[in-house]
């Protein structure tokens, strides 16, 4: 969250994957930055116990999340 | 928490908001921000290979740990060679 | 800081319930002289003295107390020391006192014995309506309904200055968080109320109360008392004949400087004197600053958005100073400019930085004039005539060879004119190589329009170096000095 608006700051556009475990983290910390949201993606947690093919499978999930969080159009979602 | 009053002609937000995005991604230079959790690397190769086909230049970058801000030079790098960046993987 | 004092014609809960005959005592546990007194206390409930508490309702014990933590009613009382002692006669104070003193004290509740154990005289402690603390919560308490622009919280993790810049109130230098209570004490310095309009700021055009710039006063440093120069400037830099739109948006890179006249830049401290284009004067460092935040943040007027300034200059962070007018030996620029003797005022005026003119040979005025001249024709660019305005500020040592030689203002300007009148030849278009410069003039051409050039006296009292502000293209196409005179000053 601090990296995401450092970025953001420096005129980046920024966004962040996370699971979904980080959902209230996540949103109690950006509003201790004094954002009112941020463009973050979820993917189903947990994660580090998955094999490749899961993770490329999140991978492929995720990302008309992950383009519509960084761009004005719908993109492909 | 401190208490400012508006100086501004109050038109815009009070809270902070991300800056204006892209219309898309064509032509642009997108960042993969490996926090430098297990796994995450999988995650962002599988990301990299897909923003790839669909034409988009992919620089990648890591972080020394996920427990702390990301150093200056590294952001300074960042800002400096990219348009979007996507951090992956907090969990 | 504010005396809280003043907020006492507030009307609160406490305030109705004063006693409005008879004897009032305010106290506080923590303070050794109100101790002292507490068996006093008791011997004055004989004569129904109310007696507030400020910290200790239990305080003194056996003594029925009204309980004053939240300082409503010390507030309303005015109340500076404890123990203050006072006689209210229908709702108004007729007599006070301050500590103890026995005599007094006897006096004023008739009790002939009163403290015959205690000594003569102590004196009292500080009121805790005066702890800087309690004294920020009681001004927001009693004023802080007069604010009525919108509250932005800043979240526990962001750091103030960041947070302030991150917003984009700033100049780019850190600014002073404009909280309730450093707004409020910025409104004591001006008589006006926070709602009435000020200016209509350009270029959006948006009107701006005494309030949002007081608000802007704070974020640029300004203490209270230089609120009124900071309102006078924002009314002449938002007239028409200023034209505050045209200066943001142009390429060129002049800024509005203020100049402040009369006995009001002497009271608050606005430098005339060595360094007076410098840095290290409060007042000077923090007045035009004001005034450009407000065009920031009210007007819309940022850089790389309206602000297309090719270059700008560091003054456009702000430039202010004062003329030197006791040590002058001409005649203050005011008088030109319709400013009535004693009176204080602004004259805001399109400025670039200071360039430094050298001349330590000339003793005669001749020569000196014409050292001077040379150097504003380089304004904007030597070949162009009339173009741009600008001020000239004559320092101490460059002055006196004019006022030893008996020139005074009008005589200087006079041979000044003439020496900027230039020939034709020397301005046209390839003349001396330059392409740059007048198409076909057939007349010689004055370097400044008609009240194009400001002159002031300002500087230290060593060097003889004079400085060229010079301007912005000058009338109806650009922007005229404007003066203003403060009237609550």
């Amino acid at each position: 969250m601090h990296d995401l608006a450092a970025l953001e700051a420096d005129g980046v556009t920024a966004t962040f994957v996370a699971s979904t475990e980080f959902v209230a983290a996540t949103d109690a910390q950006a509003r201790a930055l004094g954002f009112a949201a941020v463009p973050a993606v979820y993917v189903a947690h947990p994660i580090q116990d998955r094999t490749d093919a899961e993770m490329a499978a999140l991978a492929d999930e995720a990302l008309p999340r992950v383009l519509a969080a960084v761009t004005r159009g719908s993109s492909e979602s | 928490m401190t208490t400012v009053l508006d100086p501004t002609d109050e038109s815009r937000p009070a809270a902070r908001t991300v800056g204006s995005r892209p219309e898309d991604l064509t032509g642009r230079t997108v960042g993969l921000l490996d926090i430098a959790k297990p796994r995450g690397e999988v995650f962002l190769d599988r990301l990299a290979a897909l923003l790839a086909e669909r034409g988009v230049t992919v620089r990648r970058y890591a972080k020394p740990t996920f427990t702390r801000p990301m150093p200056a030079d590294l952001r300074a790098e960042i800002a400096a060679e990219c348009d979007v960046v996507i951090s992956a993987l907090a969990d | 800081m504010q005396s809280v004092t003043t907020t006492a014609s507030s009307p609160s809960a406490a305030a109705q319930d004063l006693p409005a005959d008879g004897l009032v005592v305010v106290v506080k546990q923590d303070c050794p002289t109100c101790r002292l007194v507490a068996p006093v206390l008791g011997a004055l409930d004989a004569v129904d003295a109310v007696v507030y508490s400020q910290d200790d309702p239990a305080f003194p014990d056996g003594v029925a107390v009204r309980d004053d933590t939240a300082l409503d009613a010390s507030t309303a009382l005015g109340i500076d020391v404890v123990p203050t002692l006072l006689h209210r006669a229908g709702g108004a104070e007729t007599a006070r006192v301050e500590g103890w003193d026995r005599d007094r004290w006897r006096e004023l509740s008739g009790v002939a014995d009163l403290g015959a154990e205690l000594p003569e005289w102590r004196p009292g402690c500080g009121s805790r309506t005066h702890d800087p603390a309690v004294a920020d919560e009681l001004l927001v308490r009693a004023r802080g309904h007069l604010l009525a622009a919108r509250r932005v919280e800043l979240a526990g993790l962001e750091d103030e200055a960041e947070a302030l810049y991150d917003r984009g109130w700033t100049d780019g230098l850190p600014v002073v968080a404009p909280t309730p209570p450093r707004v409020l004490r910025m409104l004591a310095g001006t008589t006006r109320a926070p709602d009435e309009i000020v200016a209509v700021v350009p270029p959006n055009l948006v009107p701006a109360t005494v309030e949002k710039v007081a608000i802007n006063a704070v974020l640029a440093g300004c203490r209270p008392e230089y609120l009124p120069v900071v309102l006078a400037a924002m009314e002449a830099a938002c007239t028409p004949e200023f034209n505050a739109h045209g200066l943001t948006a142009t390429t060129w890179g002049a800024g509005p400087a203020v100049l402040v006249h009369g006995p009001i830049a002497r009271r608050i401290g606005v430098n005339a004197g060595g360094n007076a284009l410098g840095q290290g004067t409060r007042a000077n460092a923090t007045i035009g600053r004001a005034l450009q935040l407000v065009i920031r943040n009210v007007g819309g007027g940022r850089p790389g958005e309206v602000d297309r300034a090719t270059l700008g200059q560091p003054g456009k962070v702000g430039l202010c100073f004062a003329e030197d007018e006791e040590g002058s030996p001409w005649e203050p620029l005011s008088a030109s400019r319709g400013v009535p003797p004693g009176a204080s005022a602004v004259t805001v005026f399109a400025a670039e930085g200071p360039r430094g003119v050298v001349d330590q040979i000339s003793r005669s005025p001749e020569s000196l004039a014409r050292s001077l001249a040379r150097a504003l024709l380089g304004v904007g660019h030597p070949k162009l005539a009339p173009g741009f305005d600008a001020m000239l500020v004559l320092a101490p040592e460059h002055v006196a060879v004019f006022a030893e030689a008996g020139w005074d203002r009008a005589r200087f300007g006079a041979e000044l004119d003439a020496l900027l009148l230039r020939p034709p030849e020397e301005l046209a278009r390839g003349a001396d190589g330059i392409d740059e410069g007048l198409a076909g003039p057939t007349q010689p051409q004055p370097k400044f329009r008609p009240g194009g050039l400001l002159v002031a006296v300002a500087g230290g009292g060593a060097g003889k170096f004079s400085a060229v502000l010079g301007g912005w293209v000058g009338g109806r196409g650009g922007s005229s000095p404007v003066t203003r005179v403060i009237e609550e000053a």
